[in-house]
């Protein structure tokens, strides 16, 4: 009667075992079903719309026709506004941001410096300039003296890629049609360096997935941890452990059934927004799985934590609201702070912002998802020590 | 079946020798030696703190002896075998069942960590009188019922062994009546059996032998029956007419003046009734340690 039992069948044991309690718990059965209709209808309430407008900033000397035509499209045509600044310098300012640019009702510009908006002219309309275009001086000139002179094409980085490359090509179709032979267009970086405003365009609802998928397994972390705890504090891994389970099969276990759970209602959540089919699904499922073993880590230091459930409470508490920081950043888009970018949970924030949002493949996102691994390793870690040593120490 | 239990079986169940446990600073077991027989039932006797608990703790694997040595069926406890976990069932102080599970479930899932396919979790359950509640959550049973669940999960592997830390405490005379029946079962059909209890009538009745436990140090271990001829001195209770009332006296009977004077007592008519009294292990252990059970 030497019965032996794997490894795998052991842990698989555990696994389902975890399942069948976590069906019984109606507490956290209600929050899951629940935060995914929630989170669900929050998705689809709020408005899928952008503000698609391009203010387009224009510098020329001597090309007051041109623009005045522009202005006469820009008018016919939606989405599009022309500004006229006076150096080339003030249009690449007012493109990275460090300009702002308003319009009085007269049609005159007034520029103020970032930041002191409030000595804008009453009732001015600020014009937000995302691309500039500008013209060297003596434009027409030297081209009649058939030399090429270089237009430069200020983009925001707000701008979309595909609307700085169309204004590229505007730019030559106008040089064109002004000279009758292809003219050098320039695409200065330097203006890049403005605000990371990466998002301006991309709709609330958008915005608001990868915060929704954080909150989905920020649940589930609560429901893994309540798990872990009533294990460590009923003494019931005791009894687990008196047969020829080891710890190392408890911990599997509770690895396993962490990373489904969280990573699991992550998916049907993903699901549901309609997200898994339009984003490339290798990388999505990589970034959630990172976030899975991430909490699955927190649930188990956290589960080992409490001296009871309402300790437990607490340094989930603790240890997951500072991580839902970086899922504002994607919400208010800005340059995310220093110190948000160096929290664990910024790069899976990041990975899932760009592969759902802006349909990044591997390669925009390899070095999110390894500076993920690289705290997800460290939190796992943590989570595997600190939960062994409290089940050694009953 | 028990046949193929191996060459294991020629030696003692359980051999301890020396053992040592020590939390920081406090020595809890301090050097104990003592074997258990294939069959037998040891009681461990000693008030709370003795070190009952931390003895069943090292021999099943959940602490680290820190000094000594201790081999159930053969096997080193210290070595962490899964091999000896199999062949082990244990009953812990504390309740630790999945309240969220049924009693079967319960059983079942533990079952399935030995490698059992198909347990008999119904006929376990029948056996510590749970039958009728066998899909019924734990959380729904009362203490008693509970107490039942515990022993009957350390007999879901039919194991060679049985640890078992105050199997009755607290309980009804009734349900812990029917728990010692269940456990001199499985001696009878040769498990080895370590029980604690600061019970001195479970450890009287239950146990082949007894150790008497005391701030980590075994002070006695002998048969319940041999501990009181050594240690306890029988006496008769006596009780007498004199005059319009009844006097009460107890006489040790292992005086010989004593004997002589009950001799002549016999044939009076003033001799209401009269009782030998036996010592109680309690007794004996107050003797041995100057402290009682209790506490
Ligand atoms: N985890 C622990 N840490 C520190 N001391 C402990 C621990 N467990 C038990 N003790 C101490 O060890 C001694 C023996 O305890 P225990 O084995 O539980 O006794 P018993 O089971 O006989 O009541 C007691 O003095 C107790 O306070
Ligand atoms: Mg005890």
């Amino acid at each position: 009667m030497n019965r032996r039992v794997t490894r795998a069948a052991l842990v698989a044991s555990i696994v389902r075992k975890d399942f069948r309690e976590f069906s019984r718990d109606t507490l956290y059965i209600f929050l899951s079903v629940l935060g995914l209709v929630f989170f669900a209808l929050t998705y689809y309430l709020v408005p899928d719309t952008v503000d698609e407008t391009i203010t387009l900033g224009i510098h020329q000397t001597g090309l007051d026709e041109l623009v005045e035509e522009f202005q006469t499209g820009a008018d016919a045509a939606d989405g599009l506004d022309v500004v006229s600044l006076d150096t080339a310098d003030h249009l690449a300012a007012a493109v990275a941001g460090d300009l702002a640019v308003y319009e009085t009702d007269a049609g005159d510009v007034v520029l103020v410096g970032a930041g002191a908006e409030a000595e804008a002219p009453a009732g001015a309309t600020r014009r937000d300039v995302t691309v500039g275009i500008s013209f060297p001086d003596r434009f027409v000139a030297s081209m009649v003296d058939g030399e090429r002179p270089t237009v430069t094409v200020y983009t925001g980085t707000a701008v979309p890629p595909e609307v700085a490359g169309a204004m590229t090509s505007f730019v030559r179709e106008i040089a064109y049609s002004l000279t009758g032979h292809e003219l050098p267009v320039a695409e200065p970086d330097a203006v890049v360096l403005g605000p990371d405003r990466a998002g301006d365009q991309v709709s609330l609802r958008d915005r608001l997935r990868p915060m929704l998928v954080f909150f989905v397994l920020m649940i589930e972390t609560f429901a893994l941890s309540s798990l872990i705890a009533s294990e460590v504090l009923n003494r019931t891994v005791t009894a687990v452990l008196v047969t020829p389970a080891r710890v190392g099969d408890f911990l599997a276990a509770k690895t396993i059934y962490g990373t489904i759970l969280t990573g699991g209602q992550a998916l049907i959540l993903l699901v549901v927004l309609r997200t898994l089919t339009t984003a490339s699904a290798g990388p999505l499922l990589v970034t959630v799985l990172l976030g899975a073993v991430m909490f699955t880590g927190i649930a188990m230091i956290t589960g080992s934590a409490g001296k009871d459930f309402i300790g437990t409470l607490f340094y989930n508490m603790i240890f997951i609201l500072p991580l839902l920081i970086p899922t504002f950043s994607v919400l208010f888009p800005g340059t995310a702070a220093p110190w948000v970018q160096v929290m664990p949970s910024y790069p899976i924030i990041d990975a899932l912002t760009r592969v759902t949002t802006y349909g990044a493949g591997w390669s925009e996102v390899t070095g999110s998802l390894l500076l993920a691994l690289g705290w997800v390793a460290v939190i796992y870690a943590g989570g595997l020590l600190v939960l062994r040593r409290r089940v050694q120490r009953l | 079946m028990r046949a193929t239990k191996g060459t294991t079986m020629t030696g003692p169940a359980i051999s301890v020798s020396g053992l040592r446990f020590t939390y920081g600073a406090l020595e809890a077991v301090k050097g104990i030696s003592f074997d258990v027989a294939p069959g037998e039932i040891l009681g461990f006797l000693g008030p709370n703190g003795a070190g009952k608990s931390t003895t069943i703790k090292m021999l099943t694997g959940q602490l680290r002896p820190s000094g000594g040595g201790a081999r159930v069926l053969g096997i080193d406890v210290s070595t962490d075998d899964p091999e000896l976990q199999a062949r082990i069932g244990v009953c812990f102080e504390e309740k630790n069942l999945y309240l969220n599970m049924s009693a079967k479930e319960n059983l079942e899932f533990f079952a399935s960590l030995y490698g059992i396919k198909d347990p008999d979790a119904d006929g376990v359950l029948r056996r510590v009188g749970l039958a009728d509640r066998a899909s019924d959550r734990v959380k729904t049973f009362s203490k008693g019922m509970r107490q039942r669940m515990m022993i009957s999960r350390a007999f879901i592997n039919s194991p060679d062994v049985l640890f078992l830390d105050e199997p009755t405490d607290g309980l009804d005379p009734a349900t812990a009546a029917a728990i010692r029946t269940t456990i001199q079962e499985e001696a009878d059909r040769g498990v080895a059996v370590l029980l604690t209890t600061h019970d001195m009538f479970e450890a009287d009745q239950l146990s082949d032998r007894v150790a008497f436990l005391n701030a980590g140090e075994i002070v006695a271990l002998d048969t319940p029956e041999n501990l009181k001829l050594r240690y306890g001195s029988r006496s008769v209770k006596v009780r007498l007419r004199e005059g319009d009332g009844i006097r009460e006296e107890t006489w040790p009977l292992d005086d010989a003046a004593a004997a002589t004077r009950l001799g002549a007592l016999m044939t009076s008519p003033d001799l209401l009734t009269m009782h030998t009294e036996e010592a109680t292990l309690e007794h004996i252990f107050i003797r041995l340690t100057g402290r009682g059970l209790a506490g």
